[in-house]
Parts: structure tokens; sequence; C-alpha cells
């Protein structure tokens, strides 16, 4: 299947597209994607968008995240976490492989319970944040953990 | 070596090569694809009809009104999980559309329902209900996906059973049909419940 064009470049684990993150965070959160790589192989970017080009959430993000090949092919582990500021849209993205960590619920529960307050607040930084913690907490096997 | 083998040889590797170019292999591959695809579109479906009887407990803190849609959509649940494609069945249009119609229909009446479960603060804030209408919008993006993917592989497929010289093998060898894409019979039907998550 060919692959779609994607509608923002991949320019590295934290895509601020929209332009709403500080360049001190982005290197911050880039060293923490780095290290879950690193330690579960898992691949985490978040992205945030100043426009979605007229599309649903749902369409835009996983254009993303198949365009951009996150995760391994076989694995299909990639998360990708979508930021729509104008479009005051959110919405987190997760490979097939990941459904049994990530499961439906506790996406809808990072989102509305562990995004969205900081967001309403103004503090996308607080939020992506918070989100990408819960997120890591989630796919880091529990002897990863203990050993942290 | 003679002559007489060294012909053969580019003989042999001639037919080997129009072989390969003729559709003895690429139109089991487009057509294994799209079964596959399809399992998979089936799976979600399932998935989405396997959610529904958690939906009754919700329910009960509902109105008369909310139950008789509950009622619909268990009818209707009833009726799509009755039909089933089989991939042999994927090139019968009738066969699809009826499929289609009834998944469409469930869709379409839980879309309903949990829009009319919004009027209640004490369903809508209810953890249970949350985790539910979570994994029921993410079985909906699940089955799009799966529904946009089918269709893909049956373009290619379609496409290359028409395509010289693929055709040639698809319609000599393999006696190939084309598939049927799957189009949700009303509009929107597939697309998730839009649940805003922005605050109000």
């Amino acid at each position: 299947m060919g692959k779609p064009e994607p509608a923002l470049e991949l320019t590295g684990r934290v895509v601020d597209a929209a332009d709403i993150l500080s360049p001190d965070f982005e290197e911050q959160m880039t060293a923490i994607l780095a290290d879950l790589e690193e330690d579960t192989r898992v691949q985490l970017v978040v992205a945030t968008t100043p426009d979605l080009n007229g599309y649903e959430i749902e369409t835009y993000s996983l254009n993303l995240a198949r365009a951009w090949g996150l995760g391994d092919k076989a694995r299909d582990d990639g998360l990708l976490l979508v930021v729509a500021p104008n479009e005051r849209q959110l919405r987190i993205d997760v490979g097939y492989g990941l459904e049994a960590s990530v499961e439906d619920e506790e996406a809808g529960e990072i989102i509305r319970e562990v995004i969205l307050p900081h967001f309403e607040n103004g503090n996308y930084e607080a939020g992506i944040s918070a989100g990408v913690d819960r997120l890591i907490e989630e796919v880091t096997p529990y002897d990863l953990k203990v050993a942290a | 070596m003679n002559l007489k083998t060294i012909v053969r040889g580019i003989a042999l590797a001639a037919a080997s090569l129009s072989l390969a170019a003729c559709g003895i292999n690429s139109v089991p591959a487009a057509e294994e694809s799209a079964k596959a695809k399809w399992a998979d579109v089936e799976a979600q479906f399932q998935r989405r009809a396997n959610l529904i009887p958690n939906l009754v407990e919700v329910a009960q803190g509902a109105a008369q009104n909310e139950r008789a849609i509950l009622t619909e959509v268990t009818e209707a649940r009833a009726r799509a999980t009755g039909i089933n494609i089989s991939a042999d069945d994927l090139g019968d249009s009738a066969k699809v559309e009826e499929f289609a119609a009834a998944q469409s229909q469930l869709g379409a009446g839980l879309g309903r329902l949990l829009a009319s479960f919004e009027a209640y603060p004490q369903i809508t804030s209810n953890q249970n209900y949350l985790a539910l209408q979570s994994q029921l919008e993410g079985t909906e993006n699940r089955i799009a996906v799966a529904i946009r993917d089918y269709n893909e592989a049956v373009r290619q497929y379609n496409t290359t059973i028409r395509t010289f010289p693929d055709t040639i093998g698809a319609n000599i060898i393999h006696g190939a049909e084309p598939l049927v894409p799957y189009s949700a019979v009303t509009e929107g039907a597939e697309e998730a419940p839009q649940i805003d998550l922005t605050s109000n």
C-alpha cells in the first residue's frame, strides 16, 4: 500500500508545527522519548499542528502515524500524541501491537483526566508532559519499573 | 555447450519471466491480502457487537425513551451478527450490501443511544460508562480503519485482475472475479460518534 504524503514533516520526536512549546521543553521531551525507546523500543512521537486541513483528527493523526511509519513494522508499537490547539482537538494513536498496554479506556482517561485539565488552563507543556508520563507508565513492563 | 541448449535456456528463461508477469503469483497474493483485510473488518464489527451488552447496565439509569432505543440497538445487533460473509462471498455485492446495511443500522442506533445518554449527568459521570464510551469510540475508529484498508486492498486486487498482463493469468488460470468494496449504506454511519473532548 502506498504511503500517504505526511501533512507534517517528521523532524524529530517532538514535532511542534503549531509552535506552542518552548525549545527547552522540546529538548527535555525529546530526551525522555529517546530514553523510552532505548528502554522499551517503543517509539512515541508528540506532534502539534496549526491546522487539521479540514480532516477529522482521527483521519489526520492516522495518516501521520502511517506516513511516518512510527514503531516497528512487525511489532506495530508506535504511539502518537497529536495536539491541534486551534481546532481544540487532541488524540492518542496506538499501534495495534500496544493495544493491550494502552487500552481504549486508558487512552480516553489519559486525555480526559490527565491532559485536558492542563490544556483548559492553557498549559500545553504540562498537559503533554503529564500525558506522556502516563503513556510511558502504561507501556513500560513491570520488571523495568521495579529496576528503575 | 551447443547452440540448442543455449536456445532452450533462453526460451525457459523467457517462459518463467512471462509467467511471473501474467498473474500466476500476483493475483492470488492480492486476493489473499483483500481476504485478510476483510477478516479484520469482521473482527472489528464483532468487537463492537461484544461491547453492546455492557450498555444494558448503563441504561438502567435512563428513562423509558432511552430503553426503547436500547431495545432497537440490541435487535439491530442480533440482525447484524446474524449475517456472516465468508471470504468466498466477497464478490457478491448483494450479500456485502446486506451485511453493510445491517452494520450501518446498528452503528446509527448506537450513535443515537450514546447521544441520548448525554442528557443524563449521572450516566456521563459514571466511570464505567466513560470507559465503555472510549471502547466504543475506539472500536468505531478501528472499524473505519479496517474498512479503509480493506477497500484499498480490493482496489489493488481489482486493478491487478484487470491490468495487462496480470489479467491473462487472472482470467485463464484463476478465473478471478472482482471483489466488492465496502461502502457504509447510511451516510456517516461508520464514523465514530463524535464526542467533544474539549471543555465546555
